[in-house]
């Protein structure tokens, strides 16, 4: 964080940007280093004259304060003085006192009165005297943890977090909604699950005096919840802004702000055995479904669940969550069967432990029950999905027309159905009234009549092969098939086309 | 039914278990500031609001689960203080019209007519652990101080770099803001010296999340110029006694007088200044801004990072405001005081940090400002006080209310015009002196600069 009136802001379009930097502020970061390292020895107020010097220099004096105080941070300063200036202090003021000092003369004399006290020559008292001063303390170390690319990347976080400073409430989508709850939590704000129009799930994080007024008091917080979400690889903040009065929206992405030193965190880790085990066995499988690591939170009451799981259909922008149940506590189960009869309406798929004998208490809550033992059965759970995938196929072939007639002359079954949005398999109840289905490609008949001028007995496959390849048509056999022919194979590639008999 | 109270970081949180309500219980009635939050799915209201909803859900009759006054755990039994302090007059009519008005409300008395005893002695009548809210590091220590002399308890703070929680605790503002909100189940009381700073938009908050019932407001001059002390008399109470400067003075509080003594810049000076003012008035007539209002300064400043004009602009203005303040002929002016009142105690004030050193290291005078640690402060006003200084130069950190018995003199090096803190200057000299001699207040200020207009405004 820095100060706020070292913030950098672009309100360009009515918007709220922070003035990130980028590799073409590197020589300014290395400058500023730089003046640090040179400074080691000097006072701190000859260092402050130096970065006066570079912001004089530099278009932006802002920018050099705010990577200064960031690089100063972790600087060393001391007093040096020869007598603790404070003994230094009190004998001069009290020689002061009774000499009655006015004027130069009756200084100098209170200045030797102090110093034969202190046992040290005159300059020292005057040297002395204030050494203690923040500006007289000497820098004695500037090996900081920053190169010029971390300090650039460091305050490019810093800035963003005071960019929040005047932020009244924020809305944010993670990789880690765990992670994100507990922070949102430890740092005493509260959330409420929002559903975007996107259809993506975020949590709007507020402050407990949020619900009486719009305060920016929650502003700190918000920058300490950045520093948590900007250490995972994918998120979002949306803050909303009291810019003095006037609302303005501020957006953050992780293209815009990294933690320095910190590996993001790409996937949440498993937090028991059975999770991370049923994760490897399923996705060792090609399925049309992928699976998804902690997904999204989902409303229970006035709090979240966020369910081990959730799996994505590749057709269509369907989930299903998983929850797996083992056994940990009764205080667990407890919590988590409270949980399970007040969520949210989501299709929820529940692996029960069969030891806690609750399956049935969580099928009355209209979720789907696995029972195990052990280990999840990883079949039994592609079972539910491929049952799923039926009725997903029946639906998406209900909502196609009876027949279809695409422009293509030639087109494959599985383009036809990425275009629709649906699994080749929805496709089979469906007629096409101007097109020849020639194995998995729909072909027009005039092209079959092309085709059939140019195919003859004696062509040789190779021929064939490029011919049907110009219109655009893959599946040689098949056609050749269609057409009445057949290959007569010459070792293993070569081969001439033959009547079929 | 029952309601179930209770404090949520700042706020009241208020649920009805409804489960068992019969059809011939009363209805809940509208709670004060409750309002419906669809985050806990609860009620919720600003802690502030606390000691109002309980009022109307006894008068309604309701049950009430209360778990809002953790105070009344840490001290089942009350603290059992008791004071030495007997009230003169006025101010024991000041506690009896706080009394009167429910333990709530602002006392205004001028500086020096002993707010502090009025505070202690309302600590006693309440009996409960006490938050006390003041402004500075000097009156964080000087109630530090007299609590503990006047209590038989331990007695915490919050600032100067120690944040140690006691049954009676002294808090500055700022500290107090950052842990209302983690505190303010703590305390049944709580009294803000110098109240006025309460109307600030951030120190708000203290009072706003704090669940404290009792509530006492101190300060000399209430009122201030922007309407704020309307939103202090929401949070703390109505002013409930006032007293003014003329009602005290010659009773409790020596007479003094002020003199005005004007210096010129040297030549040398003069040269430097105008030519840094005109650098700056040369800008804001190009750039059009006529300081009509004080929005236009915060505009130039707002233009000043993007704009390397306007910052060169407001570094000359700046550069002039500083030969203004350090005007040779002051420091030949103040040697010139000095050596006038050789015998008497003299303290001395400028609002300009490196000025107060100049002074110390010039007059080897002991300085206190805002880099001044806790310890050497606390000596530097205990050997003012015990005699051993006889000398101070300070900051404007000393600016409110704090203990500088029997100063006669006092010089104002630099003034920023404000009424409040004119007078509450003049109240550092304004204490009862042992030998009745008049205090006086020197004001030296540098001619046809913008700071005589400043002292101008004031006569």
């Amino acid at each position: 964080m820095l100060r706020k009136d070292h913030l950098r802001v672009s309100r360009a379009g009515g918007g709220y940007r922070p003035a990130f930097v980028d590799r073409s502020h590197r020589p300014l970061a290395a400058r500023v280093l730089g003046a640090f390292e040179a400074a080691v020895g000097d006072r701190r107020a000859t260092l402050d004259d130096r970065l006066e010097t570079l912001e004089a220099e530099a278009d932006d004096f802002k920018l050099v304060r705010g990577l200064a105080a960031l690089v100063e941070r972790e600087c060393t300063f001391e007093t040096q003085a020869t007598v603790p200036p404070d003994r230094v202090r009190r004998a001069a003021f009290e020689a002061a006192e009774t000499v009655g000092v006015t004027g130069a003369s009756e200084r100098a004399q209170a200045v030797d009165r102090a110093a034969a006290q202190l046992g040290v020559e005159p300059d020292i008292v005057d040297a002395d005297l204030y050494a203690d001063r923040e500006s007289n303390e000497i820098l004695v170390d500037a090996s900081v943890r920053f190169d010029p690319d971390t300090l650039l990347e460091q305050y490019n976080l810093s800035l963003a977090q005071t960019a929040l400073f005047d932020a009244t409430e924020v809305r944010v989508q993670s990789v880690d909604p765990k992670r994100l709850v507990s922070a949102v939590k430890r740092l005493r704000l509260m959330y409420e699950l929002r559903v975007t129009d996107d259809g993506d799930r975020e949590l709007l994080v507020t402050g407990p005096d949020t619900l009486f007024r719009r305060t920016r008091r929650y502003g700190t917080a918000f920058a300490r919840l950045l520093r948590s979400v900007a250490g995972t690889a994918e998120w979002r903040l949306e803050a909303t802004i009291d810019d003095r009065g006037t609302t303005r929206e501020l957006t953050l992405t992780d293209a815009d702000v990294s933690v320095p030193d910190v590996d993001p965190v790409v996937e949440p880790s498993f937090d028991s055995g059975v999770e991370a085990d049923f994760a490897g066995r399923f996705r060792a499988l090609d399925l049309d479904w992928s699976l998804v690591r902690e997904p999204a939170p989902l409303a229970t009451g006035s709090r979240v669940m966020i369910p081990d799981f959730s799996f994505e259909y590749a057709h269509a922008n369907v989930t299903y969550y998983f929850e797996v149940m083992g056994f940990w506590t009764p205080a667990y189960v407890e919590k988590k069967l409270e949980q399970l009869a007040d969520l949210e309406a989501v299709d929820l798929i529940v692996a029960v432990d069969e030891s806690l004998g609750v399956g049935e208490e969580i099928a009355a809550h209209d979720h789907r029950v696995i029972p195990y033992t052990d280990t999840v059965r990883v079949k039994d759970v592609v079972d539910v999905l491929q049952e799923y995938e039926t009725t997903l196929i029946e639906a998406a072939a209900d909502a196609l027309p009876d027949a279809l007639s695409p422009d293509d002359d030639v087109v494959e079954l599985e383009a036809l159905a990425d275009r629709h949005g649906v699994s080749e398999d929805a496709l089979e109840a469906v007629s096409f009234p101007d097109h020849v289905r020639v194995g998995r490609t729909l072909v027009r008949p005039a092209v079959l009549d092309r085709l059939e001028s140019i195919v003859e007995v004696g062509t040789s496959l190779s021929t064939v092969e490029s011919r049907l390849k110009e219109h655009g048509i893959d599946d040689v056999s098949a056609t050749l098939s269609w057409l009445g022919y057949r290959v007569e194979w010459e070792g293993l590639s070569g081969g001439t086309v033959r009547e079929r008999a | 039914m029952t309601v179930r109270l209770s404090y949520e970081a700042g706020t009241i949180r208020v649920e009805a278990e409804d489960d068992t309500a019969a059809a011939d219980e009363p209805p809940l009635p509208p709670l004060p500031g409750v309002e419906a939050d669809p985050r806990s799915k609860t009620g919720r209201a600003p802690a502030y609001q606390y000691a109002a909803i309980r009022r109307a859900l006894t008068v309604a009759g309701v049950a009430v689960d209360d778990c809002v006054p953790v105070w009344k755990q840490t001290a089942p039994n009350g603290l059992s203080l008791s004071t030495a302090y007997e009230l003169r007059t006025y101010q024991q009519a000041a506690l009896t019209a706080w009394h009167d008005a429910d333990d709530r409300g602002v006392v205004e008395l001028p500086t020096g007519a002993g707010k502090t005893v009025v505070a202690i002695r309302a600590m006693v009548d309440r009996n409960v652990p006490t938050l006390v809210v003041v402004p500075t590091i000097d009156l964080l220590e000087q109630w530090h101080r007299e609590l503990e002399t006047e209590f038989d308890v331990p007695i915490g703070r919050f600032g100067g770099g120690e944040q140690r929680r006691e049954t009676i605790t002294v808090s500055t503002y700022d500290s107090a803001y950052r842990k209302a909100a983690s505190i303010g189940d703590a305390f049944g009381f709580v009294v803000f010296d110098e109240v006025h700073h309460l109307g600030g938009e951030g120190y708000r908050d203290i009072a706003r999340l704090l669940a404290a019932p009792a509530r006492l407001g101190l300060t000399a001059t209430f009122e201030r110029p922007d309407g704020a002390h309307e939103a202090v008399t929401d949070l703390v109470g109505d002013r409930v006694y006032a007293l003014d400067v003329d009602d005290l003075a010659g009773d409790h509080l020596a007479p003094y007088d002020v003199r005005r003594i004007e210096v010129s810049l040297t030549p040398a000076e003069r040269e430097r200044y105008d030519e840094r003012q005109e650098t700056f008035l040369e800008y804001i007539r190009e750039a059009g801004i006529t300081f009509s209002s004080g929005e236009d300064y915060r505009k130039l400043v707002m233009r000043s990072g993007t704009d390397p004009r306007a910052r060169e602009a407001l570094l000359a203005k700046s550069a002039a405001r500083s030969i203004m303040m350090n005007a040779e002929q002051k420091l030949e002016q103040l040697t010139e005081l000095l050596d006038r009142h050789r015998d008497d105690r003299v303290i001395i004030f400028t609002a300009h940090t490196e000025l107060v050193y100049r002074i110390s290291e010039r007059f080897l005078i002991p300085a206190i400002t805002a880099e001044t640690g806790a310890t050497e402060r606390r000596t530097i006003l205990e050997r003012f006080r015990d005699g051993t200084y006889s000398r101070v130069v300070a900051a404007n950190v000393l600016d409110e209310g704090v203990d500088v018995p029997d100063a006669a003199v006092a010089v104002v090096l630099s003034g920023s015009g404000s009424e409040r803190e004119f007078t509450q200057r003049l109240g550092r000299i304004l204490r009862p002196k042992s030998d009745g001699g008049r205090a006086v207040l020197y004001e030296v200020v540098s001619t046809e600069t913008a700071e005589e207009r400043v002292a101008r405004r004031r006569r």
